[in-house]
């Protein structure tokens, strides 16, 4: 039987203390540390050689989903009552409202040195040491609005034009693909101002901190915000029915992206498992 | 010729000794034109022995190899970021970026900018743009870990860097 991923400004009390005791289970056990790591290890940009599967690449939503299953597995493992909540960030846009209160993310980082000091991810707390990092610093970070160089949440609009697109994916399936749902949600766009990040992209850059870069899965709010992001996937499944994951086959020898993008029913790296059988989890889990 | 070159080497690393204490310029890339045969034959024993290059010997010695030509040394927040691009590579566009002697991996992207794994989610100009980028969001005091990535792209790493 399918089980649900709330709103997380829904979530009763309960379930804030447990969502939070599960999480940090799953790190004092090691477990949470390998998510890290895989995030890390699975980034390829496509201005180089190789396979890209997490980012700048169709399967980000298909591998976003899985990755967020075998968390998800963990902190059932644990209270099989947990499920990972979603962020509505076209909604809850305040940095010092849900999620960022102490009974759940806790908020954000100190002026000095980014470090986030409230709630029970604070390095303080004695319960959430960075053990995998881009940089050696052992306390999470936050820099919420990027307040020296303010950074607005991607708005409802925003998303209406991931959603609107018709297709899922054009080529050349990478950051530079003007129109298709995935890269208009996964957020790259041209040019070098502010606005040309986008959507998932964006509120990556406003959490900031550790949630900037490579080791961003350091911040709990990264399931919270792939939630909301493959929540959208399945909200756009249902604006375009019949629409599916492109590319259908594997780009040819001839084609720039040969071996570097996972067709619909191709391998996605580290499992065993298709786009394909990623496209409709709807016996596994609802959004309400 | 070889004795010319070796000085001419001496002289382009200067620099990264003199100036520890005070801002170096930015350098333009592109400064040597030596063929890369010549580059190759450069004596280790020139480089001065405390300089980064010195330490990007013994600690990178896979990167000297490849890091001939200084696009950038400077200091920026506090912190020395320093840039080599090879010429001599397979690929034109070869960078070994350093902040403060540890390597920071950069990624170009299809439309030709730059990213850093510690600016993940968005992309700059330039190698050095980036460079200032992940400065800019590095807490002070910490430093670069070496995440086992390398800066180098390696035969075999395909999509996955161990």
């Amino acid at each position: 039987m399918a089980y649900t991923r709330k709103d997380v400004s829904t979530l009763t009390p309960t379930e804030r203390r447990r969502l939070v005791d599960a999480l940090l289970e799953v790190k004092r056990r090691g477990e949470y540390d390998e998510f890290v790591r895989t995030h890390i290890a699975y980034y390829t940009s496509d201005g180089e050689a190789g396979l890209r599967t997490a980012h700048m690449a169709p399967s980000f939503l298909p591998w976003h989903r899985r990755f967020l299953l075998d968390l998800e597995g963990a902190l059932r493992r644990v209270d099989p009552s947990v499920t990972v909540p979603y962020w509505d960030w076209t909604r809850n846009r305040e940095a010092t409202s849900v999620p960022w209160t102490d009974d759940l993310l806790g908020g954000t980082g100190r002026l000095s040195d980014r470090r986030v000091t409230s709630g029970p991810f604070a390095h303080s707390g004695g319960k959430w040491t960075l053990k995998v990092n881009v940089t050696d610093e052992a306390f999470l970070t936050r820099d919420l609005g990027r307040p020296h160089a303010p950074l607005e949440l991607p708005t409802r609009t925003d998303l209406g034009q991931a959603l609107d697109e018709t297709v899922y994916d054009t080529p050349p399936w990478n950051s530079t693909s003007r129109d298709g749902f995935r890269n208009r949600l996964e957020g790259w766009g041209s040019g070098r101002g502010s606005a040309s990040w986008r959507n998932h992209n964006r509120v990556h850059r406003w959490v900031g901190g550790s949630m900037m870069g490579g080791a961003s899965v350091n911040d709990p709010v990264f399931w919270m915000v792939h939630a909301f992001v493959d929540l959208q996937w399945t909200r756009w499944q249902r604006l375009h029915p019949g629409a599916r994951y492109l590319p259908a086959e594997a780009p040819g020898p001839g084609d720039s992206q040969h071996g570097r993008v996972v067709a619909r029913h191709g391998k996605l790296p580290p499992w065993d498992v298709t786009p394909d059988e990623l496209e409709d989890v709807s016996r596994t889990y609802q959004y309400v | 010729m070889r004795g010319v070159f070796a000085s001419a080497v001496t002289a382009a690393l200067t620099p990264l000794v003199t100036a520890s204490s005070r801002p170096a310029p930015a350098r333009s890339s592109g400064q040597s034109s030596h063929p890369a045969s010549e580059r190759a034959a450069a004596p280790r024993a020139h480089r001065p022995p405390e300089s980064p290059a010195h330490r990007q010997d013994t600690e990178y010695p896979h990167a000297t190899a490849y890091a001939q030509d200084l696009a950038f040394d400077e200091m920026y927040r506090g912190r020395r970021i320093i840039g080599f691009r090879t010429l001599a590579g397979r690929d034109a566009d070869e960078w070994y970026v350093t902040v403060d002697g540890r390597p920071l991996h950069v990624m170009r992207r299809a439309d030709g900018t730059w990213l850093t794994m510690v600016d993940h989610y968005r992309s700059y100009a330039t190698p050095l743009e980036a460079a200032r980028g992940a400065v800019d969001e590095m807490p002070p005091g910490s430093r670069l870990r070496d995440t086992g990535h390398g800066p180098w792209r390696e035969e075999g790493h395909h999509g996955v860097h161990p």
